[in-house]
């Protein structure tokens, strides 16, 4: 009898194959399993998008690195609140500050996402039209993770394809050029690809559009000072007549324009149900929010006075970009409080969401990331390059009607003639219309007096190192000596 | 009358049996009592020395015994007493009083997969019986272990009722889980926390690489093997009851600035007079927001057990039922527990036994609020016309810790725990035998957390109530083991062999589901279908992993003076790919029982003396992460599209993964000595260590370019453990039994290397500064940070002394360290460690006629604390009380800095490292245990009425309630205090009683 039931266990456990230590993750698709069919292509795509509004990517370190470094605002909130930020804000930073590797970060993984679906959504059996419209998407996305990037720390790591083991700690540098050429490239592909913002369907608006991917690409050539390419895709934005200018300037930012006429290029985000919180939100709003009372997020991002000064008497944009103490604010309920652990607090009432159920981290707003005003003004600076003055005139002009409304006396037509002080006058009606969008340091950079602006209002700039950004001391210290620091840090 | 009655025939039959067998010799009765307490043994044996002739005692400790001749000498021998040599000289007559055995010579003690004689060890292991944990009032056998074990360093997870402990086996080994493998009765567990302390027979714990090694790729961080109690052989039924009730609180209180103190520093902050003086004095203590959110606890106790045994079947049943309330409102834990161990022998070949226990447990988890109090300033009011005070101060956000307490209660986790083996065992051919053990722990979770809706504040609100249901079926865990075991004896050698295969699964799954809006709070209505349906959210996720391991073990022993052991296991894991999935960990220890070699003996000093070495290697795969080798698609990564702003679903592969990932490997060299003095009233046990860890798996930082959103799991990095357990037990057995125990163990813990020749690892981040870092050359985990040179008194001393920027009159300074002359990131150095260099436990007892105590302290030397919650200020909160003391132009102090709210004075520096050493009264144990002769007329056999003390008085200079929170399974973020739920002092009575 036992030696039956010792040889029944003996067999029965020997039958235990390698099988049972074959284990798959579960409730998930791995690498292996992914990318087999069509509905596995939208997923990539979408999944581009959605880092958007990753802390990483549109926090507040993106904050600092945009506006805050800027003349447009200042650090915000209360005294001891975000020193990295204060670091940045006063250029009293160096290369381990969170703001450069948090955005560093946040790019880079938006764009892995963007060189998995350019990589592995070819190879679908899928319909074709479909297939190359995500294709164009995930390469538009790419382009815009690029072009970002190359604006804040020049030379850097070109990754087009996942990574190996032993790639990690040997990426050098790329060139800029090198940069330049693939957003070129992958924007151009883009256009070839992808329909106008009208041929999409109702509920597929924020997704790329050909007219997207020709502002990017209009602003790459303006970088480059390729000024009459840059018109030519300008004007052909402008006659498409996909987009127009919201009437009321005051109402470009409110929920009901979201991917309205003017939107060329915006990140969709809601505030869903606490209990799902986060899925569709973003942290936009929340740090930028009225700190205080009401208390509506955390009051960075403060409206710098330099900005103030900025604006022609009268112009109601000033109002419409800032939140004063004191203020009724535009949802008509509620009264800004003086925060005493805030000097004179301002806010950027772009970034202004009524409360809403997601509670402050869960912000519902868009995130404006292109706007027909902004191709129309950089036509205007374009054709001002190319001497065509009527044409610059006619430009700007577009905007600062838009902005005066019914009031007459404000904002007059622009007349200048002469092409250095029409640039300044473009160059001041530019700051005016997009301030607080986190386009002001960029557009420094692209007309090279990042140094003459910021030593003027009194920042310790030092000119051959602070245009651009140090790369993350991270990842430095990880390259082991094969990726080089920017001058000065 | 009946008992009598079997009683006699009892007697009689033995007399009978054994005068037929040998007839007309010389007889000896008598009655075998233990001398501490008269109490009858039964079940002793008394044999006459040099013949094979004995008996055993019965019920009343009797015997009868037919000797060959009548000037011989008899032994009498029971387990846990001195062996008792006699001359007859013609008597008839002999009664013996057994002496404990002041150290259990040849005490059995658990080792994996088995059991072998103390004598016969040559591995490190520490051995604990159940009656030593059952004076610490715990629901939790890990905590009771705290400060028994030399090499064996304990603290409670947290305060929370029925919270865990994290226990550290010769320190901190790897970057990753250094928790030790538990082993509950065979079942291999993550953790003991649903073992009643009061179930356990034996707890050892596996410490140096040769008694681990049978447990290979998980024994690298040491074991801890759990034995459940059993009926004792040749023992009546024996009911017994228990019973204890008390009263808990929190150990101490923070000190923090009292009403009219926080009103002068707020002045001093906003450098105007914000609080007038009529503010100031009328305000006076204002509130204590600890003792509004702590409270005077109740803790419950209650046990029922039986257990006996026949010749061929042994039983025990336990039924246990505990209740404690959390010294935080709204926090509790109760747990209703039934245990049924049995073993049958139902062929001379084949025994069969089981080991069951089923709990149910009912947590309430209310919010810990303790940061909250302590930050709350204690100018303001709990509530306000009624009403929580919203406590928005000044426009900045900040909860009113009372009102969490109250809106976040109803949040109650209740689960069932089955955890148990069976076995069967088979033995053959005289020294074979073979076991077949099937183990299981299932454990299910329902949690239901209910959120009303309300709103203190702009900040602390909820719009919506909201129910959310999880059922979490965390284990579902099996394991089955086959082994094969093979013993034999002659003269002077001794062979034992084993050899098993064992195959494991884990797994775990669980669903939740959310729903919003109910028509009323009442718990009746509170189920999900009463919530809007449009408001259901659900999800649900499962693992699973598993392993199938080889063992293979060889003991020898020539003339039980040389010891040799050798094992070897060889483990494969699903959570590597069949390349790497493979693990061979063998280790060989011999030991040399010096005590019995006659050079030795001649000393007539030494009772025992062994020495014992071993070696071995050992593995290491316990990530959070069941499937570190594959690349998995993340969901749930949408996009928001069009004006109706639909969630339209996105999911990639956002983080890179390693398929070459192998085992972590641990090595370890120990040399130990035991030995015993003063016929054995003296034991000492002396080890020497050192354990060395390398390719730690670890998810060492990638660059970011790389884009991956995690980094992959390498093998990198290596730790070295070095250190010495000492224990030193004096125990003075008689009318006055008493007994002294000291260990300590001293450690040293340092980085080796790190990954890809990184020298260090930033680690902590509290307002975005690094606190720790791990350094090669240094312990893991370091603190890291800036060194104070005392306050800036005038804006002169500024401008002359290096300085970071922005510094005023009363700011802290910090030192320049590398002499630049700039305050800058290379000015941070080593503050010191979280792991203490040194260990130890001290533990008295004592006992004369029916009296006894019990005194248990430990403490801890040379660690640091980092004090997060001082540090960590995103609003005006309250300050600590020596911030009473700040400079000020008046009160020029060259220690406390001026009264600021963040910024310069609160980036990471030695000015919140304290000094985290502590000396503790952990038990205070006193008991009356009735006399027997008194029992006897009531039918009880024994009753024991104590008082007993927890946590009573402990020494420390940390500021906050207890230096001990290593509330981060992460080894780079130990130590930080961050508000973690105190822990408690209690006072309880009870009784125990046996029938």
């Amino acid at each position: 009898m036992r030696n039956i039931i010792l040889a029944a266990t003996i067999i029965f456990f020997n039958s235990c194959s390698e099988d049972f230590l074959d284990r798959k993750p579960t409730g998930t698709l791995t690498a292996e399993t992914f990318f087999e069919n069509e509905e596995h292509a939208i997923l990539a795509t979408n999944a581009i998008y959605s880092n958007f509004r990753s802390w990483e990517y549109c926090g507040l370190p993106y904050i600092g690195a945009t506006d805050v470094i800027s003349d447009d605002a200042d650090k915000g909130s209360t005294e001891n609140d975000g020193p990295y930020l204060k670091e940045v804000d006063d250029f009293f930073f160096d290369a381990t500050n969170q703001t450069f590797s948090t955005i560093w970060k946040g790019h880079y993984q938006t764009i892995s996402r963007a060189n998995i679906a350019i990589n592995r959504i070819p190879d679908i059996d899928m319909t074709a039209s479909l297939k190359e419209r995500l294709v164009g998407e995930a390469k538009f996305l790419r382009a815009f993770n690029y072009f970002r990037l190359v604006q804040w720390f020049g030379d850097i790591p070109l990754v087009t394809t996942q990574l190996t083991e032993d790639q990690f700690f040997t990426q050098k540098r790329n060139a800029k050029s090198e940069i330049y050429a693939l957003i070129e490239q992958d924007l151009k592909d883009a256009i070839a690809s992808l329909p106008e913002k009208s041929k999409y369907s109702i509920n597929d608006l924020g997704r790329a559009t050909k007219g997207a991917a020709k502002g990017i690409l209009a602003k790459l050539y303006m970088v480059q000072k390729k000024y009459a390419e840059a018109l030519v895709l300008c004007d052909e934005i402008i006659a498409s007549g996909e987009y127009s200018l919201i009437p009321n300037y005051n109402q470009i930012f409110t929920r009901a324009s979201e991917f309205g006429p003017e939107s060329m290029f915006e990140i969709g985000a809601v505030a869903l149900q606490a209990s799902i919180a986060g899925s569709g939100a973003s942290p936009y709003n929340m740090v930028q929010g009225v700190r205080g009372v009401p208390n509506l997020g955390w009051g960075f991002n403060r409206p710098s006075d330099d900005l103030i000064q900025n604006y022609e008497a009268g112009d109601p944009r000033r109002q419409a970009t800032i939140i004063y103490v004191g203020e009724v604010l535009p949802d008509g309920l509620t009264i800004v409080q003086d925060n005493p652990e805030i000097l004179n607090p301002r806010f950027n009432q772009k970034a202004w969401v009524p409360a809403h159920v997601g509670l402050q981290d869960n912000g519902p707003g868009n995130i404006r990331l292109l706007r027909y005003a902004d191709i129309i003004l950089l036509g205007a600076e374009a054709a001002n390059e190319l001497g065509q003055n009527s044409k610059a005139l006619e430009y700007v002009n577009m905007t600062r009607k838009r902005a005066r409304g019914t009031n007459n006396f404000i904002l007059k037509d622009l007349t200048i003639t002469d092409q250095a002080a029409l640039r300044t006058a473009i160059r001041k009606e530019r700051r005016s219309e997009l301030a607080m969008e986190q386009l002001r340091w960029f557009d420094l950079q692209r007309w090279g007096i990042q140094s003459e602006v910021m030593t003027k209002i009194g920042k310790p700039f030092i000119a051959n190192k602070h245009e651009l950004f140090p790369l993350p001391q991270t990842e430095i210290d990880l390259s082991a000596g094969s990726l080089a620091q920017n001058p000065g840090y | 009358m009946r008992s009598l009655i079997q009683k006699f025939a009892a007697i009689f039959i033995i007399m009978f049996t054994l005068m037929s067998y040998l007839q007309a010799q010389h007889t000896v009765k008598g009655i075998i009592k233990a001398l501490n307490n008269s109490e009858p043994l039964i079940g002793a044996t008394v044999e006459e020395v040099g013949t094979t002739t004995g008996t055993i005692t019965d019920i009343d400790g009797s015997y009868t015994l037919n000797i060959s001749n009548p000037n011989g000498v008899l032994i009498v021998k029971y387990i846990g007493y001195e062996d008792t040599r006699i001359d007859v000289n013609g008597q008839n007559e002999i009664n013996v009083n057994l002496a404990e055995s002041s150290v259990l010579i040849d005490q059995i003690v658990v080792v994996g997969y088995g059991t072998q004689k103390k004598s016969d060890l040559t591995g490190a292991v520490s051995s604990l019986k159940g009656a030593e944990l059952e004076r610490v009032v715990t629901p939790n056998v890990e905590q009771a272990l705290q400060g028994k074990i030399p090499g064996v360093y304990v603290s409670p997870a947290s305060g929370q009722p029925g919270a865990g402990a994290v226990i550290r086996v010769r320190g901190t080994g790897t970057l990753n889980n250094s928790n030790p493998l538990y082993v509950i009765d065979g079942m291999i567990t993550e953790d003991a926390s649903s073992v009643n302390p009061q179930d356990v027979e034996s707890i050892e714990v596996l410490k140096d690489a040769s008694s681990a090694a049978i447990y290979g790729s998980r024994g690298a961080n040491g074991v801890i093997l759990i034995t459940t109690k059993n009926g004792k052989k040749r023992q009546n039924a024996q009911l017994s009851f228990s019973t204890y009730y008390g009263q808990q609180e929190a150990v101490r209180q923070i000190d923090v600035l009292n009403g009219s103190q926080f009103a002068k520093a707020y002045n001093q902050l906003r450098g105007q007079n914000f609080y007038s003086q009529a503010f100031i004095d009328s305000i006076g203590e204002g509130t204590n927001w600890q003792s509004e959110v702590l409270r005077t606890a109740p803790i419950k106790n209650m046990q029922f057990g039986a257990n006996g045994a026949s010749d061929n079947i042994s039983y025990n049943f336990s039924a246990n039922y505990f209740d404690q309330d959390g010294i935080l409102k709204n926090t509790s834990f109760e747990r209703g527990t039934f245990r049924l161990n049995t073993e049958m022998k139902l062929k001379p070949w084949f025994t069969l036994g089981n080991n069951v226990s089923y709990s149910i447990q009912k947590e309430q988890l209310g919010p810990n609020v303790i940061a909250g109090a302590y930050r709350m300033p204690s100018v303001l009011p709990v509530t306000e016309d009624g009403e929580f005070t919203d406590p928005t101060f000044f426009g900045l956000a900040l909860g009113n810790p009372a009102a969490s307490q109250f809106y976040q209660s109803n949040n109650f986790k209740n689960s069932s725990i089955l955890l148990g083996n069976m076995y069967g065992e088979i033995s053959f051919l005289k020294n074979f035998k073979f076991r077949s053990n099937f183990g299981y722990n299932f454990r299910s979770n329902r949690e239901r957390n209910f959120l009303p809706k309300y709103q203190v504040s702009a900040s602390q609100l909820n719009n919506l109530d909201r129910l959310t249901v999880t059922y979490d079926d965390s284990d579902k865990n099996w394991i089955w083991e086959q082994t094969l075991n093979y013993y034999k004896e002659w003269t002077d050698h001794s062979i034992g062999v084993l050899v098993g295969y064992t195959a494991e699964e884990r797994k775990s799954d669980n669903i939740f589901a959310t729903r919003e809006s109910f028509p009323g709070t009442i718990d009746e209505v509170i189920y999900l279908n009463s919530g809007i349906d449009t408001s259901a959210t659900n999800g649900g996720i499962g693992s699973a992993e598993a392993l199938t391991s080889f063992l293979f073990r060889t003991n020898y022993s020539y003339k039980e003076k040389y010891l040799f052991s050798t094992s070897l296991r060889v483990d494969k894991s699903s959570r590597f790919t069949p390349d790497n999935r493979t693990g061979y960990f063998p280790a060989a220890s011999v030991g040399w029982n010096l005590g019995r070699e006659p050079f030795i003996e001649s000393l007539n000093t030494f009772d025992r003396l062994k020495v014992r070495m071993s070696y071995g290697i050992l593995g290491n795969q316990a990530l959070t992460n069941r499937y570190p080798t594959s690349a998995i698609i993340n969901g749930n990564l949408g996009v928001v599209l069009g004006p109706n702003e639909s969630l339209n679903q996105g999911s990639t592969q956002l983080s890179i993964a390693n398929p070459k990932l192998k085992w972590e490997i641990s090595n370890q060299i120990d040399l130990g000595l035991e030995a015993g003095f003063f016929n054995n009233r003296l034991d000492v046990e002396f080890d020497w260590y050192r354990r060395n860890t390398y390719d730690i798996i670890a998810a060492v930082p990638i660059p970011d370019f790389v884009g991956s959103a995690t980094n992959p799991f390498v093998n990198t990095a290596e730790v070295l453990n070095t250190g010495v357990d000492l224990g030193v037990n004096w125990r003075e057995s008689g009318t006055f039994d008493y007994s002294i125990g000291f260990n300590v163990s001293p450690i040293k813990n340092e980085v080796l290397a790190l990954a890809q020749g990184r020298e260090e690892i930033f680690d902590a981040f509290i307002n975005g500064e690094p606190a720790s870092n791990t350094i090669v050359g240094l312990p893991i985990g370091a603190y890291y940070g800036f060194k104070t040179a005392g306050v800036f008194q005038s804006a002169d001393e500024i401008a002359s002394s290096p300085i970071l920027g922005g510094e005023k009159p009363g700011d802290l300074r910090y030192e320049d360290i590398d002499g630049n002359g700039l305050i800058d990131g290379e000015d941070r150095v080593y503050l010191g460690s979280p792991i203490p260099t040194l260990t130890y436990g001290i533990n008295l007892g004592a006992a004369y006629k029916g009296l006894d105590m019990n005194i248990d302290f430990l403490g801890v030397i040379g660690n640091k604390v980092y004090n997060e919650k001082e540090a960590n200020r995103f609003a005006v909160y309250n300050w600590e009380a020596h911030v009473a003391d700040a400079w000020t132009a008046e009160n020029p102090s060259t220690s406390e800095p001026r009264v600021t709210n963040g910024g310069h004075n609160y980036r990471v520096s030695d000015r919140f490292v304290q000094d985290g050493s502590f000396f503790r009264l952990r038990t205070v144990n006193l008991g009356y245990s009735f006399p027997a002769s008194l029992l006897r007329r009531i039918k009880m056999e024994s009753l024991r009425i104590f008082v007993s003390g927890t946590n009573l008085w402990t020494r420390q200079s940390f500021t906050g309630y207890s230096p001990e929170f290593p509330n981060s399974s992460s080894p780079f973020r130990v130590g930080f205090d961050n508000g973690a739920y105190p822990i408690a002092k209690s006072i309880q009575f009870g009784l125990e009683t046996k029938f």
